[in-house]
């Protein structure tokens, strides 16, 4: 995956360069404006990040003017600005994506993740999944462990298959407020820790081995080995 | 028209205006008016007294050399008929017999001596009597079975006789009533039309003010960019359009200058904040286990919630000055408040406590979602930090004609009196608590951001209580109902 990143910070550049790298992504990067729309047209890149504060040219209009020069890759922005202006909502609408800053490692992997999904030809839509011993009935929103049916809340059976759909991969609290109750929020109470909890109490069953596991300071994972 | 704003015209200043305007108009020709018609008046009496003064003498003259045989009566009776068809003023008498003009000779006796004139001259003859008539200047006298006084000129002949030659005022009343009746319509014209002139011109000033102030009060609300409409003449009132506008650009600009400060000290902050992350976070990914884990874990914490209160200080500091910047779309209230309930319920009956929303038809406003999810969500953060275990959160949800409210209500301790007075300060923080007191201010910020208010109180049985009121729609002016019903209990 060539991945094109736009970022004039060099602090920022070299740790997202080094972890995105260990990610598996081939990256490039430009620290401008310029060189990124030399480098964009140049190479066909699979995805670009791009930081709307850039020295020379606005983020947004760097975007519009590689996508009037045919450059069809997905972008993810990442913004300083607190709110997100009109613009960055159209782009969203148009397949983009954004992260403010400062954000997540594991979010921002995810993000892209979602991007390269949403623009590779759609694969059947899955009726049901399946991680270890756990399996989730979508179609009648029934999971179950090891054969046994999971008595679940509508909502934590949402919850849980968004874990099942990044079963492996470290998800965020933001990440889950976000997919899972549709809101951008920063709660300074444990709100979703006690979710998890409560997930957990019922998916974990004792003497089963747990497939909810909390990485400290960063999320929570659903183990899939 | 003032249909716009649906304001009568009766009520509009201009028509105040020209109220005035016009009386004080009127007064004034009314006066001019009142001085023409008593100088005309006059000038009548007067030319009628100079006939009655020249043909009482004339008549005056045939009477004496008239010799007083048998033709006497005829001879200075056809002469006084003559005289009475030159009558000034005169009008076509409805009767055959003329009774504007009279003549009468009473002898030295008293006795009526000869008559010329309409009826038996008695009546007049005993009027002349008991007034007093001094030669060379014609009196007023009223004759019973007359409506109109007539006047009177008297002259002594040589022989004590007296030659009386009345002319009746009625053609004189008759004019000055025509000209009266003349002057009144003219000068009803002349005030309606005035008014008239006067009332289109005040409103046509005014409307342009109105529209100044219609325009204004749009841009107080949403739109800083736009400006007043100014018109092309360089009157006061575009003036004033002009001045507005100047001012306009001065905030404006401020306020742009506000948002550069406040989005470069968020830009030179968080880049900072996010490499400082992304290194704790990629340290973490080295370490596996053990104690050195707890300090980057407990770092990361303390980053996030410098960063949340990095946030929450700015849209604060924004929303103080009216410069937080919305991004609206329609929202259902209700929806909301029951995603948000769903999740924090867990964790407040986690500590003990009940949650509970009375609500139940949507209540769709205009408003930033996103905003308006961080307010709730510092509401409830609010409760959650400050309430102890056992405690109940009523929140009831009511769509009223063209606002929202919200208002939360507890059993807990409520809020320290002192703390009550500086709640919105966002410095202030209850004795146990561990946030940085911003969170109602936030939620205050918010509230104002879209018009709306946040009141605080203590309850009468005990408790807090907090009311959110926010309105449907950003437009001050506009009156469409809510989406919603009006009631929700």
């Amino acid at each position: 995956m060539r991945l094109l990143l736009v970022e004039d910070e060099i602090d920022i550049q070299s740790f997202l360069r080094r972890s995105l790298e260990e990610a598996g992504y081939q990256v490039e990067v430009a620290p401008d404006g310029k060189t990124a729309q030399r480098l964009a047209v140049e190479g066909p890149f699979d995805i670009l990040i791009v930081d709307l504060g850039l020295p020379d040219q606005d983020g947004i209009s760097l975007i519009l003017r590689l996508r009037q020069q045919g450059v069809r890759a997905p972008v993810l922005i990442l913004s300083a600005r607190r709110s997100v202006d009109d613009r960055v909502r159209g782009l969203e609408q148009g397949g983009d994506d954004y992260l403010t800053k400062p954000f997540a490692l594991a979010e921002l992997l995810a993000r892209l993740r979602n991007l390269l999904k949403r623009n590779s030809p759609a694969a059947s839509e899955a009726t049901r999944l399946r991680v270890l011993d756990l399996e989730l009935d979508l179609l009648r929103r029934e999971a179950s462990r090891g054969g046994q049916i999971l008595q679940l809340t509508q909502q934590e059976f949402v919850l849980l298959e968004y874990l099942c759909r990044n079963a492996g991969r470290v998800v965020t609290r933001s990440m889950i407020l976000d997919k899972v109750w549709g809101m951008r929020i920063q709660p300074d109470t444990n709100v979703v820790d006690v979710h998890i909890y409560r997930l957990r109490g019922k998916v974990d069953g004792a003497g089963q081995q747990p497939l909810i596991r909390t990485m400290r300071g960063v999320g929570y994972v659903l183990k899939d080995r | 028209m003032s249909s716009k704003t649906g304001r009568p015209a009766m009520r509009s200043a201009a028509w105040r205006i020209s109220l005035w305007a016009t009386l004080a108009f009127a007064c004034g020709t009314m006066v001019v008016f009142v001085f023409l018609q008593s100088f005309v008046a006059g000038d009548i009496q007067r030319r009628s007294d100079a006939w009655l003064s020249g043909e009482v003498e004339v008549l005056g003259d045939v009477a004496e050399r008239t010799p007083k045989d048998a033709l006497y009566g005829r001879v200075v009776g056809e002469v006084a008929e003559l005289a009475a068809r030159e009558v000034p003023n005169k009008e076509a008498s409805e009767t055959e017999s003329n009774d504007s003009v009279f003549f009468l000779q009473s002898g030295s006796d008293g006795s009526l001596k000869l008559w010329v004139g309409a009826g038996s001259g008695d009546d007049h003859l005993k009027a002349i009597r008991t007034t007093e008539i001094p030669p060379d200047h014609p009196t007023d006298v009223r004759i019973p079975g007359f409506p109109v006084p007539f006047r009177v000129a008297c002259l002594r002949a040589d022989d004590g006789s007296h030659i009386y030659l009345g002319l009746s005022e009625r053609d004189e009343l008759r004019v000055l009533r025509s000209l009266r009746f003349r002057f009144f319509l003219l000068w009803l014209l002349i005030v309606l039309l005035g008014f008239g002139i006067v009332f289109l011109t005040t409103r046509r000033m005014l409307s342009h003010v109105r529209e100044i102030t219609e325009a204004a009060s749009r841009i107080g609300h949403s739109d800083l960019t736009a400006r007043v409409p100014a018109t092309k003449r360089n009157d006061e009132v575009s003036q004033l359009a002009l001045t507005l506008n100047r001012m306009l650009d001065r905030i404006e600009s401020s306020m742009h200058q506000l948002h550069t400060i406040t989005d470069s000290l968020a830009h030179d902050l968080r880049s900072p904040l996010t490499a400082i992350r992304g290194k704790l976070e990629m340290s973490l990914s080295t370490i596996t286990e053990g104690e050195q884990v707890d300090p980057i874990v407990s770092a990361i914490d303390e980053l996030d919630r410098l960063t949340d209160f990095l946030n929450k200080s700015l849209d604060v500091a924004e929303a103080k000055a009216d410069a937080l910047r919305l991004t609206r779309s329609a929202v259902d209230l209700n929806e909301l408040l029951r995603v948000m309930i769903d999740l924090y319920e867990p964790s407040m009956s986690e500590r003990g406590l009940r949650v509970s929303l009375q609500s139940s038809v949507p209540v769709r406003i205009l408003a930033d979602a996103a905003l308006l999810h961080r307010m709730v969500a510092n509401l409830l953060d609010n409760e959650l930090k400050h309430l102890p275990p056992d405690c109940t959160l009523t929140m009831e949800l009511r769509g009223e004609e063209d606002s929202a409210r919200l208002i939360l209500e507890d059993d807990g301790p409520g809020f320290d009196p002192e703390v009550l007075l500086h709640l919105f300060e966002g410095r202030v923080k209850g004795r146990d608590s561990d946030g940085h007191g911003l969170g109602l201010a936030f939620v205050d910020a918010v509230a104002r951001a879209h018009g709306g208010s946040v009141a605080v109180s203590n309850r009468e049985v005990g408790g807090a209580r907090i009311a959110v009121t926010l309105p449907a729609f950003p437009e001050p002016n506009s009156h469409s109902p809510l989406l919603a019903s009006s009631s929700s209990n």
